[in-house]
């Protein structure tokens, strides 16, 4: 694609901007053709190959949620998070923020949650790979592995389920680093996916609009560090219960 | 507390298809607790892609599904339906006695108006003190008991 919507929206915003300053104006969005474009369907599985193809990797994400009151205001909030993987079955994930501080942590065998502010936390046997812990998480738990779909093997299955269209935005720099911008659109969903140029097509940034809900709230996630070459301690994958921690139990669903 | 108060809501926005959340009582699909309640949540988005895929795929997947039944498999989901609801019926009949049983156990030592066994709550009423009964950590409320559990990913309260 030579010319992507972004060069022609800012074609057509200094174009107008110059001649059209009083009247109020649109930039019409150009007509996308329907269907999945063949590019951003490369550009995306690439990505996700990529990811597969990485036996160990961490992400520190910067992730943003927002509410939209009966007022009609949105309010933001915000928690950081830092996700290791070892395949084939290990996984923590710690979330800090406004609503949530949690670990999870997967060793292959067992998975537990934590609550370090309650000091509360659950342990439950799980399934011995990364997918089937996912899947078991997911329907017998209801329990969601923070970037769960990204590190499954069917990661390109799963965020391009029921997805109806796709196109290539543009370039983009997100935190600095050089992206191509997808854009895609499924029942309920919007979906954009911002994928690292060059050689190794990391996701750098995602944003959900949820077009259903009144005012579209979105969910987004910036990776604020990709370290493909982390050293994980001992313990990285392990929980020993603090000292005064509460065992609880998971409620039947 | 001025600011609208959300505890724990995250991991239950991740865990539920909330497509529309304007028609359901989105504290209940939320796990959310607000304060104050007049400026109860109308909606949020769908949370990460931990879900989103997994959220449009239950729920168009079921809405497709249902569409392309064919008459018979109707026919044939409608029986099961009908079995699984007399079974439902069954084991809730048989939880309402247990509750009761339950209840009347308790009842000595409930103070009323306390709010029903097995009743969950996203959060503990002010006031609670961790209470050990047979080596199982509870938090005494005033003398209603609550314990902790993971229900997905948000830690609730189950009253005793």
């Amino acid at each position: 694609m030579k010319s992507t919507l972004r060069k022609h929206l800012t074609a057509a915003l200094s174009r107008w901007c110059t001649i059209a300053v009083v009247a109020g104006f649109s930039v019409g969005v150009q007509a996308q053709p329907a269907g999945i474009a063949a590019e951003a369907k490369q550009l995306l599985k690439a990505s996700t190959d990529f990811l597969m193809s990485q036996q160990h990797f961490s992400a520190d994400t910067r992730n943003t949620l927002e509410i939209v009151l009966k007022s009609g205001q949105k309010i933001e909030f915000n928690h950081t998070a830092r996700q290791s993987v070892q395949r084939p079955n290990k996984l923590r994930a710690e979330r800090t923020g406004d609503l949530v501080n949690q670990v999870f942590i997967y060793d292959g065998k067992s998975l537990t949650l934590y609550n370090p502010q309650e000091n509360v936390y659950s342990q439950v046997a799980a399934p011995d790979t990364l997918d089937g812990m996912l899947d078991f998480a997911r329907t017998k738990l209801d329990i969601v592995a923070p970037a769960g779909d990204i590190i499954a093997e069917k990661a390109y299955e799963i965020l391009m389920d029921e997805v109806t269209d796709g196109f290539v935005v543009g370039k983009a720099v997100i935190e600095g680093v050089r992206c191509d911008h997808l854009a895609f659109r499924a029942p309920h969903v919007d979906l954009q996916i911002w994928i690292q140029e060059g050689e190794q097509p990391l996701p750098r940034r995602f944003v959900i609009t949820t077009r259903d809900v009144v005012n579209a709230p979105q969910f987004a996630v910036t990776v604020t560090r990709w370290n493909l070459e982390p050293t994980f301690d001992a313990q990285a994958f392990g929980f020993t219960p603090p000292a005064g921690a509460t065992k609880v139990d998971f409620l039947p669903r | 507390m001025e600011r609208i108060k959300i505890v724990k809501a995250l991991g239950v926005a991740t865990a539920l298809p909330m497509l529309y959340l304007a028609d359901v009582a989105p504290e209940a699909s939320l796990g959310l607790i607000l304060v104050p309640e007049a400026h109860a949540i109308v909606g949020a988005p769908l949370t990460p892609l931990s879900v989103a895929g997994v959220a449009r795929r239950t729920t168009v997947r079921a809405a497709s599904a249902a569409a392309n039944t064919a008459a018979t498999s109707q026919q044939q989901a409608a029986t099961a339906q009908q079995q699984q609801a007399t079974a439902q019926q069954q084991a809730a009949t048989a939880q309402q006695q247990a509750a009761t049983a339950q209840q009347q156990q308790a009842a000595a030592a409930r103070p009323a108006g306390a709010p029903a066994v097995g009743t969950v709550v996203n959060a503990l009423p002010a006031g609670c003190a961790p209470a050990t009964r047979s080596g199982v950590e509870y938090q005494n409320c005033g003398g209603v008991y609550y314990r902790a559990a993971f229900q997905g990913n948000n830690l609730v309260y189950v009253v005793q």
